[in-house]
Order: C-alpha cells, then sequence, then structure tokens
C-alpha cells in the first residue's frame, strides 16, 4: 500500500513536468519573433562588413535545428530534455545553456533559497505569537507593522534598502554578486565579499515575505487555538512554551508547509525582479536576458529548471506531510 | 483577585439550596463565584453568585442548558476563562488551596494534581499528530516527573488499564481510536496524577448509549480508586439521575436549585427543574396517537423501496472492504405517511442506510427506487425533482448553515433551485408561513445569521426548511443529538407533526431508543449491518426478544435514580457481533401501517 502510494506520488510527479515541459516548448515559439535574424542583426551592427545574411541565417538554424518542422523539433526536444541536454545558447552560441545554467544556479540558490527558508522560520513564528495569548504583549502590537511589510513588493523595498544602506550610508555594495574584478575562488575573504553583497537583496526578500507568512501563521494559530486539544493541553497543567510549540505552532505548521512547497518554485521567477534591482549573476537575471534575445532555448532551460523545482518540493511534501501529520497516512 | 461574600450570603438564605449532609469535611468549597463577560461595552453576567461545597468522594451533577453558565463555572475552577471572560469575584479553594490566590505559574502546577479537567467534545481532544503516550509524558513531564520514558510508560500502562485499555493502546495516534476510546484515553490522562477533584465537562455527549454506559461506568470506578470529589457537567438529566448523588440546576448563570438527587427528583422544587425532568422522553409517557389502520394491500408504487439493498466501503483489488450494511429490503407505503426508525449504535450502519435512501450514495448490490423510479443514475431535471420529493434534517444544527449567510438564504435557495415559479413576496410568505408552523416566530428569525441563534431554534429551522418544499418523505439523521433537552421535545413533536398535519413520510435515524418509541409507528434496529430486530416499538422496545435491543434499551439513563441503570455485567456480555441465528429471522415481514421489510437469507 505504502509502495503503491509512492508509486502514484512519482507518475503524477512525471505527469506534471512533461505537461510543463511540453507547453514550455510551445510558448516562446507563439511570441512571433525570429531568435536567428535577432542575432544575426546584432551581429551585423557590431562586427560590420560583408555578411552574407541568407548563408548565415541558414547555417545558425542548422546547427541550431530550427529548420526543422515543428513536431519533429518538439520530438528532438523531448529527447534532449531526457538527457538533461538544453542545446545552446542562441545569444551566446557556442555556450550551451547548461554551461549558462550552472553559473547562475549556485547565486540564486544561495540567496533565494536561504533567504525563502529564514522568512519562513521568523515569519511563521512572529506571527503565531502575535495572537499566542501567553506571549509578550510587544508581539500583539506588531501585527500593523507585518501587515504593511506584508503590503510592500520586495522590490520596491529593494531600492528603498540600496538609497539608505549602499548609498546614503554605505554599509554595504549597491549590486553584484561579488566585487567586480574578484574571482570567484573558495576562500574566506570571497566568501566574505559574497555575504555582504548577499545582505541587501537577501534582506529585502525576507523582509517582504516575512508580512506575508507571519499573516498566514496568524490565521492558523487563531484556528488552533479554537480547538480542544488545546483547551485539553492547557488543563492538564502543560508549560506555555510545550503548548505553544507542541500544540500550537505544531498542528498550525502543517498547511503552512505546503505553501512554502509552492514558494520554492517561485523562488526563479521572485529572483528575477530583485536580482535584476541588484544586479546579481543568478538564474533571474539570465531568464530576463534570454527574454530580450528571445533566446528559446535558455528560457526553455530555466523554465524546466523551475518545473523541477516546483514538482520536486511538492513530490518531497507529499512524502514528509504523511511523517509529519499521521492522519494522512494511508 | 478580590472575594466578595455578599452575594453568597444571601444565596444561603435561599430555601431552594439544601445542604447535603456529609461526614467528611468538603475538599472543594465554592463561595459567591460571578464570571463577567466584557464584550462590545456590555457586560454579560455568565456566572453569578455561585456557591457550592463538595465532599471527598461525592459527586456533584451540573445540569444546563447551553449558555447556563455551567461549563464557565467548570472553566472558572480551572482558571481557564478566557478574555473577555474574567473571574469578578468569589472564591474557591480545593483541599485547603485558595484556586483564586495563586500565581498563574502556581496554578498551572494545580490543574491535573489538584483540579482535573477532562474535557466536552472528546473527539478532538487529543494533539491529532502525537501518540496517545506523548500527551500523558506532556502532562506528567510538566509536573516534575522527569523519570525514564520507561518508567512513564509503566504508569501510562497502568492508568490505561484503569480505564479498560490496553496498553499498546499508547502507541496509536488519536484517529485511530474510536470515540469512546478517546473517552477514556481523556479520562485516564485526567486520572494520572489522583487529583482530588475531578470535573467531567459533559464527557458522554458525543457518543451513544451503551459507549456512554460503558464510559460513565469507567469514570465511576476510577473515581473511587483514587477518592476524588467529581463534578459532572451535563445536560442530560436521566444521566444524572444515574450518576451522581447531588444535582445543581443552573440557568442564566445562577443555581436554580441544589440538593440530593434523590430529593430533586422526588420533588423538585424549582419550575425548571421540573421542566427539565419532564422533558426526558420515557417509555411510559408516550403520546397518544392514532393506531395504524390494518394494511390495505395497494397498487401504487411504494414510496420508498429498497430491494436487496447493501453496502460494502473502501473495495479495491487490495482489501474485501467493510460491510456497512447486509443485504435488506425495506418498503414503505405510498398510500399513507409512516415513520420508519432506524435505531443502533455508531457503526451500526444506520447513517448508511438514510444515505442510500437520500441517494447520496450508490448501493452496493440491490436498488432503491422512490415511487417506483431508481434513485440513482438520474438525469439531472429528475434528480430536481427527487431532491424537492427527498429531503433530509441532519444532525448538526450548527454546521447545516452557511455562516456568511442569513438563515433565510437556507429557504431561497431550494426554492430558487428546485424550480418553485414563485418570488418576492410570495416566497417571503411562504418561508414566514414555514416558520410559524415549526413554532418559531418568523419576525424574530428571519434575516438574522446563524450564529445568531440558539441550536434548538437552527434545528427546528432545518425542519421548516425541509418542510417548505413539501417532500413526500423526510430523512432525519439524529435530528436532536445536538439540542437542549428542553428542545427537544418541541423538534420531536414537529416531526410527528410532518406526518400527521403535512402526509410527509420519515425515517428518523437515532441512538436513543425513548424518542423512537415516542415518534415512530416502526421500529428497525441494526447491529454491525444487520437487522436484529423490527416491528412496532411497543413490540420492538416494549416488549423486545432480542438481547442487543435490550442492551441499547437498558443503557439508557432513565430519568429516576431508583431505577437501576444496566450493569457493568450486562455491559460486558452484551451480544457482540450477531452470528446468522442472532439476526432477525430471514424472511418477508409485513406490518401494520404497510410497511415491508424482507431479511434474504
Amino acid at each position: 500500500m505504502r509502495f503503491l502510494n509512492l508509486f502514484r506520488l512519482v507518475s503524477m510527479f512525471l505527469l506534471v513536468v512533461f505537461a510543463a515541459t511540453t507547453l514550455n516548448f510551445f510558448l516562446p515559439r507563439l511570441i512571433g519573433t525570429d531568435p536567428v535574424a535577432e542575432r544575426i542583426s546584432a551581429i551585423a551592427e557590431t562586427g560590420g562588413g560583408n555578411v552574407d545574411i541568407e548563408a548565415m541565417s541558414q547555417a545558425y538554424r542548422e546547427r541550431l535545428g530550427l529548420g526543422d518542422t515543428l513536431w519533429s523539433q518538439y520530438l528532438s526536444y523531448l529527447g534532449d530534455i531526457a538527457r538533461f541536454d538544453f542545446g545552446f545558447s542562441i545569444a551566446n552560441y557556442p555556450v550551451t545553456v547548461n554551461e549558462l545554467m550552472a553559473q547562475a544556479l549556485p547565486w540564486t540558490i544561495g540567496l533565494m533559497l536561504t533567504a525563502t527558508l529564514i522568512a519562513f522560520a521568523i515569519g511563521s513564528l512572529l506571527g503565531a505569537l502575535t495572537v499566542w495569548p501567553h506571549a509578550p504583549r510587544i508581539f500583539a502590537n506588531l501585527t500593523p507593522a507585518i501587515m504593511v511589510l506584508g503590503a510592500i513588493p520586495f522590490y520596491i523595498l529593494g531600492l528603498l534598502l540600496i538609497d539608505i544602506f549602499a548609498f546614503r550610508l554605505g554599509w554595504f555594495p549597491i549590486g553584484g554578486g561579488y566585487p567586480i574584478g574578484a574571482r570567484p575562488a573558495v576562500t574566506f575573504d570571497f566568501a566574505l565579499d559574497v555575504l555582504r553583497h548577499a545582505m541587501l537583496p537577501g534582506l529585502s526578500i525576507v523582509l517582504a515575505a516575512i508580512g506575508v507568512w507571519a499573516l498566514q501563521m496568524r490565521g492558523m494559530i487563531v484556528t488552533v487555538l479554537g480547538e480542544d486539544y488545546v483547551t485539553f493541553a492547557e488543563a492538564k497543567g502543560v508549560r506555555p512554551t510545550r503548548l505553544f510549540f507542541r500544540y500550537g505552532m505544531r498542528n498550525a505548521i502543517l498547511p503552512q508547509l505546503t505553501t512554502l512547497a509552492l514558494t520554492f518554485g517561485q523562488i526563479v521567477t521572485g529572483a528575477v525582479l530583485v536580482e535584476v534591482v541588484f544586479g546579481y549573476p543568478g538564474l533571474g537575471t539570465l531568464l530576463f536576458q534570454s527574454i530580450g534575445y528571445s533566446d528559446f532555448f535558455v528560457i526553455q532551460g530555466v523554465v524546466f529548471v523551475l518545473v523541477l523545482t516546483v514538482a520536486i518540493s511538492m513530490l518531497i511534501m507529499d512524502i514528509v506531510l504523511p511523517i509529519l501529520d499521521p492522519r494522512l497516512r494511508g | 483577585m478580590t472575594t466578595v461574600t455578599s452575594m453568597s450570603a444571601d444565596l444561603d438564605a435561599d430555601p431552594a439550596i439544601d445542604r447535603v449532609p456529609s461526614d467528611a469535611a468538603p475538599v472543594l468549597q465554592v463561595e459567591g463565584l460571578a464570571v463577567d463577560f466584557f464584550a462590545d461595552g456590555r457586560t454579560v453576567h455568565a456566572v453569578r453568585g455561585v456557591s457550592f461545597d463538595l465532599a471527598k468522594g461525592r459527586r456533584l451533577g451540573v445540569v444546563g442548558e447551553s449558555g447556563s453558565g455551567k461549563t464557565t463555572t467548570a472553566l472558572a475552577l480551572m482558571r481557564m476563562i478566557k478574555a473577555p471572560g474574567r473571574i469578578v469575584s468569589g472564591r474557591a479553594t480545593v483541599g485547603g488551596t485558595d484556586l483564586f490566590a495563586l500565581s498563574d505559574a502556581e496554578m498551572r502546577m494545580e490543574r491535573m494534581r489538584t483540579v482535573s479537567y477532562i474535557p466536552q467534545g472528546a473527539m478532538n481532544s487529543l494533539n491529532p499528530v502525537y501518540r496517545i503516550e506523548e500527551q500523558f509524558f506532556d502532562a506528567m513531564i510538566d509536573h516534575g516527573d522527569g523519570a525514564s520514558r520507561s518508567d512513564l510508560r509503566l504508569r501510562v500502562a497502568e492508568a490505561l488499564a484503569s480505564v479498560d485499555l490496553p496498553s499498546d493502546v499508547m502507541r496509536l495516534y488519536p484517529h485511530e481510536l474510536s470515540g469512546g476510546m478517546k473517552q477514556r484515553v481523556c479520562i485516564a490522562i485526567g486520572i494520572i496524577l489522583s487529583p482530588k477533584l475531578i470535573i467531567a465537562d459533559e464527557p458522554t455527549s458525543a457518543l451513544d448509549v451503551i459507549t456512554q454506559r460503558q464510559v460513565m461506568s469507567t469514570l465511576d470506578k476510577v473515581q473511587n480508586r483514587i477518592g476524588a470529589a467529581m463534578i459532572l457537567i451535563g445536560h442530560d438529566i436521566g444521566l444524572m439521575a444515574q450518576s451522581v448523588d447531588e444535582l445543581m440546576v443552573m440557568r442564566d448563570g445562577v443555581i436554580e436549585e441544589r440538593g440530593s438527587i434523590d430529593r430533586i427528583f422526588a420533588v423538585p422544587e424549582a419550575a425548571y427543574t421540573k421542566l427539565l425532568i419532564d422533558s426526558v422522553p420515557v417509555f411510559d409517557r408516550k403520546p397518544a396517537r392514532a393506531k395504524a389502520q390494518a394494511a390495505a394491500t395497494s397498487d401504487a408504487a411504494p414510496l420508498l423501496e429498497l430491494s436487496g439493498v447493501s453496502k460494502t466501503y473502501g473495495t479495491s483489488i487490495f482489501s474485501k472492504g467493510k460491510i456497512a450494511l447486509h443485504p435488506m429490503s425495506l418498503r414503505m407505503p405510498s398510500d399513507r405517511p409512516s415513520i420508519v426508525a432506524i435505531v443502533g449504535q455508531s457503526g451500526s450502519g444506520k447513517t448508511t442506510l438514510g444515505q442510500l435512501a437520500l441517494g447520496l450514495l450508490p448501493p452496493t448490490t440491490g436498488t432503491i427506487r422512490f415511487a417506483g423510479a431508481p434513485v440513482t443514475g438520474l438525469s439531472a431535471r429528475d434528480q430536481r425533482s427527487f431532491r424537492r420529493d427527498v429531503q433530509a434534517i441532519f444532525q448538526d444544527p450548527y454546521s447545516s448553515f452557511n455562516p456568511f449567510y442569513k438563515v433565510d438564504h437556507a429557504f431561497t435557495v431550494p426554492l430558487k433551485e428546485l424550480g418553485f415559479g414563485i418570488s418576492g413576496q410570495a416566497r417571503s410568505e411562504l418561508i414566514a408561513e414555514a416558520c410559524a408552523q415549526v413554532g418559531l416566530d418568523p419576525t424574530l428569525i428571519l434575516g438574522r445569521f446563524p450564529h445568531e441563534l440558539s441550536g434548538g431554534q437552527r434545528q427546528r429551522l432545518m425542519v421548516a426548511r425541509a418542510l417548505i418544499l413539501k417532500p413526500r418523505l423526510i430523512v432525519a439523521d439524529e435530528p436532536v443529538s445536538m439540542v437542549d433537552a428542553s428542545q427537544r421535545a418541541s423538534i420531536l413533536a414537529n416531526v410527528q407533526a410532518l406526518k400527521d398535519n403535512y402526509s410527509i413520510s420519515v425515517i428518523y435515524i437515532t441512538h436513543d431508543l425513548a424518542t423512537a418509541y415516542q415518534v415512530s409507528d416502526f421500529v428497525i434496529v441494526l447491529q454491525n449491518g444487520h437487522v436484529v430486530e423490527a416491528g412496532p416499538p411497543e413490540d420492538v422496545i416494549g416488549a423486545s426478544k432480542h438481547p442487543y435491543t435490550r442492551l441499547l434499551i437498558n443503557s439508557i439513563p432513565w430519568p429516576d435514580p431508583n431505577r437501576p441503570w444496566a450493569s457493568a455485567d450486562e455491559l460486558d456480555n452484551g451480544p457482540a457481533a450477531p452470528s446468522g441465528a442472532e439476526t432477525f429471522a430471514p424472511a418477508l415481514h409485513s406490518f401494520s401501517g404497510g410497511v415491508e421489510l424482507e431479511v434474504p437469507e
């Protein structure tokens, strides 16, 4: 029965990935721009000279496999995806999509994943404390501030932080993932630099997301507070901290986790604006630039990573939630 | 906490409160307890001038309707009144400890060690994400019992044994236990630190009669074992008669009457007490009703016809499933209305039978026909006409209404959806008329939100809502089990009137044989999906032949302190699962009133 359930979950996972991958193939092609033409006109502008535009465009198309029918392109695309081969970047030929993503991915994961997890932890705790009856009164008074934070988009918050901490106070760098001129290396100094650069974008995400997590948690705790098991736990003379964590938080966090899994999928999309505002060398910036060049293959690669993140995090939640909630075990 | 004694002084002079003599010094003394709730600039006096005391080993029953202040009194003794409520005056001592003078931290330590609270609604009283043992450990560790897990487990096993549960229950999760088992676990938690006072707040209100009897005898046993005083809170005065030494009747936050249980049942002083006692349905007080005419053969298709119907849940390639209802056939006549009661414990298949009749569940085998037409696989149009003809009244009047809409919504939607071409003034008049028919004043009820009405009012509205569509059959699933005792009689009268005044047939599903006896023409007793006895109530309930029916009857807490309740022996030796021989004789049975029941071989 357990095995069967796992089989069901994995099949569902594969189906979701397949459907999203298919959409991912057709959607960029509906935009109607010709990436090869854009690329060649860009070369023509910069390179100058007498370029045989027809021959060059033909060569590009053949090399990139854009000359085939849509259907055969789709089939070979599916085959490539199965091998995690996304081909070459049109804009940066002959650099492969995998190479571009490999450069960008660590930055995005390091920044966005960490910031999301920190925001989740602080936000959930804070939200719970705003309505918990035994919590210090200061937390209840924080609610309006949390609502304001939750309402400000993080890129606006980001601009505000840049203005105050980077521009006026000069405490943190204005943008980038590491100092211009520094070579990425595994040294303490470089790590410190990376941390300094990640501070402001990270803070803008954490601050904005805390509000959302806190408000959701607040609602859940209100529901849990009305449950009989909380009343009975109090009647059992359980310590207030135990009551809070084991009876309140432990039950209220369950729906939050599903939201967290969905949020992981938005890490990359969410990264677009933050990374663009802060000039951060992550997947968001890569996606933003690729859309500008209609670079199908890079878009496909990034979106595939995105789909995979959502699907994998949902799969993990489907497996983890029954461990946390015995009622879900079949 | 300030102590005000002036209130209790004049209550002491009240002649209705007689001091029950007791040799032992009282373990609990409450004087002039008052609790106020502050809301919207108004002050609601939830409890006023409550004074009583209770000796070791004694049991005090507190009875009253919802809102009478009985649970508030209990929570005040636990110091668990939530804002905006507050204990405004009074004094409560347990074994010399002044509860209201303690700090919050000190009071926490007294909970469970001195005063235990066994909550209402045991269904939800255990934390769903932890094993049973953890729920014991939490309390034990926080009272300084930091012994090793294996030592704690030994004590948990002992506590579980004292409530007749095997020790492996501790490794299970709450959702793996039945309602009765959960309630026993709550009792075991409540007594593990041997408190001086146990407060049991409606500990059996969600359980069927047999389980209720078993849980009450467990409670009785553990109380005697640890020698604690006990306060039993409830709304069922019959249960009080069978369980307590002294009774305190509360209404609107004050004590109406207090005295020994024998005295109160012999000579109730307050008119309200008398009303409560009289409102309990018993067999010998059956309202006069017309004797059903002799069965006349009729050519018309039966109103409802179940042929060889059975229901099995959870069948898959891996599992044979669980049989909820074994094959049976039932015919209700169309030429004259009848009330058929389906009785049994939870899990007996009675609700399944009701859902099948409503067409909400497809039968596993057999066919169900309403007025000659099958009820499953209907076209959208036939479905609507079937819905109009067959209406339901459910158990829980609190969740039957959509809380976002005014109660009128529950009337207007079916009127619109089910194709009554009326609107505006005519519709309002129809709704008002339906309210009046169930004894509600439409001007006071309509235009209000569900939360503004009492459970009894809401349930009567549900009857009115079913009535307004002029159906031919109503399936009422435990319609009175969640409403206050004083409201039950009038709702049952409403149900009776459906048949007598509006010629509507009723399937009345209940675990309460007394009400089944009162309203029905025909009773079917189900046990584990088998029909074990059936026939007119005078035979089935008045002179029952099957041991299971007798067990159900004997488990009813009779509102008479001198009539013995089913003994623990009887419960233990009661029939478990019926074997073939014990079930109803397989044959076709015709009964007066035209109801026919057939149980195949």
